[in-house]
């Protein structure tokens, strides 16, 4: 079967290009995960210009799509900075924009979610920790936060999975990631068209499965713990 | 209750011409209010009439139009005050009790102190374990607030509240999310919080409660205060028409 020929001669290649979907998919996950956090927690905050500062972001990210969000940053950036000596290839290359693409991106939708999970916990949390001398910060950290946490969860993890499979789209500026690594054996095998896609369809949703089965592991522990 | 000459004890909370407004709705009109030392004030009146508002400018979780609030000779009207510290001094204790979810009962206790570094966390757990016993509760420092009931989580509440150390208490209809047979149980343990010389603002519907306990009874309705006195005054010779059609209605 040439499917099974396909996914057996091509399983180096394929094995460096999900190291670099993975590798991708972590890198912006976390940073992602960060700037969701501030931005949501900018969103939620009572100071005017840090509301607005979060609101912008998230408008122009779920505004535009992402390929034209990578394009900006990759070429555009590159070519605005470039008097200033500023080179993508000085800081990790095409990779690197492409974290910061996807970042951003994700970043946008999860502070979304952060919004939504601490304004679904009750504002008498709130009450309770800043009646007893805490500071918002604490009451947020300590308090609210944990509790939006478990409502984030799903979410977040949706999320997650979303964003693995939107590196699909960083291909374009040359990771040889999954979806690239699939383009350049097209190129070069022309007929086989249709196996060598498969393969790699094969790969994101074994990721994928991988990573909501995980999800649903730690979503029932901590929901037990609950 | 004894009496307790309280007019001869400091101020513990100054309240001079507070007004406060939601939108277009003016909820609090010039209330002027001095409550001193051990004092146990009770504010009843109609619901929407301001009362819960009142107690909520005390520790500034709803912030005054305008006036005067002075508690522990801090002006917490004043922009540059650190609330916080005046709130380490203030319990509150809520309706809906607000117990910490994410935490244990005995974390929820010690949890102020400790990250207020008033106290290690060692002494913070012996603490929360008298205050869990005062109230009745120390077997249960090491469950969830979810499988308490109400009356319960209440008397955790209170004993929250005062692992603070606080001079004064607040209580915000501390009975009226429970259930008629848990009421008593949150009733004995104020009871004893009042005798053992707590100043205390309690917004309550239980009449019966600030007859036995009260120093004194503020009646408020529309956002001002119409009437004030001892119990005696207020339940059993009443001057002003609302206050009298009032407690026809409750009593």
């Amino acid at each position: 079967m040439v499917l099974l020929e396909v996914i057996t001669s091509s399983f180096n290649t394929f094995m460096a290009a999900l190291s670099e979907t993975v590798k991708l998919a972590i890198v912006s996950l976390i940073a992602a995960t960060i700037l969701g956090v501030i931005f949501g927690l900018f969103t939620v905050s009572k100071v005017r210009i840090l509301e607005w500062i979060s609101k912008i972001y998230i408008g122009i990210i779920r505004g535009t799509p992402l390929l034209v969000q990578t394009f900006i940053i990759y070429y555009g950036l590159a070519q605005t900075l470039r008097p200033y000596g500023f080179q993508w290839k000085q800081i990790g290359g095409p990779f690197t924009a492409g974290a910061v693409a996807l970042s951003l991106n994700a970043g946008a939708y999860m502070a979304e979610i952060v919004r939504g999970g601490i304004e679904s916990v009750d504002i008498g949390q709130m009450e309770a920790a800043r009646s007893l001398g805490l500071s918002y910060g604490k009451a947020m950290r300590k308090i609210v936060l944990p509790q939006a946490f478990f409502t984030m969860l799903p979410a977040i993890i949706n999320q997650f999975i979303i964003s693995l499979k939107d590196t699909s789209l960083i291909s374009i500026i040359g990771i040889r990631e999954l979806t690239q690594n699939g383009k350049i054996l097209v190129a070069n095998a022309t007929a086989r068209s249709m196996p060598i896609w498969l393969t790699v369809a094969i790969y994101y949703l074994v990721i994928c499965t991988v990573l909501s089965k995980i999800a649903q592991i730690v979503e029932r522990k901590v929901s037990h713990g609950k | 209750m004894e009496n307790k000459n309280l007019s001869e004890k400091p101020v513990k909370i100054s309240v001079k011409g507070l007004r406060k407004c939601f939108g277009e709705l003016e909820v609090l009109k010039d209330m002027n209010v001095e409550v001193h030392e051990g004092e146990v004030v009770c504010l009843i009146g109609p619901s929407g009439s301001g009362k819960s508002t009142f107690l909520r400018c005390l520790n500034k979780l709803e912030e005054a139009n305008g006036g005067e609030i002075i508690v522990d000779g801090n002006n917490i009207t004043d922009k540059k005050i650190n609330i916080n510290k005046v709130r380490e001094n203030i319990g509150m204790v809520f309706q809906h009790f607000n117990l910490f979810s994410n935490l244990s009962i005995l974390n929820n206790i010690t949890l102020a102190p400790v990250e207020l570094k008033l106290m290690s966390k060692d002494e913070a757990k012996k603490k929360a374990m008298e205050l869990l016993k005062r109230v009745g509760l120390e077997d249960k420092a090491n469950v969830f607030p979810r499988q308490l009931s109400g009356g319960q989580k209440q008397r955790c509440a209170i004993a929250r509240s005062l692992a603070m150390s606080p001079d004064i208490m607040l209580f915000d209809e501390p009975t009226s999310a429970l259930d008629p047979e848990m009421v008593g149980e949150v009733l004995d343990v104020m009871k004893a919080l009042a005798k053992d010389g707590m100043t205390m603002i309690v917004v309550t519907h239980e009449m019966g409660f600030a007859r036995e306990v009260a120093d004194r009874i503020i009646f408020m309705d529309g956002g001002y205060i119409v009437e004030e006195g001892t119990p005696d005054e207020i339940f059993n010779h009443a001057k002003e028409e609302r206050t009298i059609s009032f407690l026809n209605k409750v009593l």
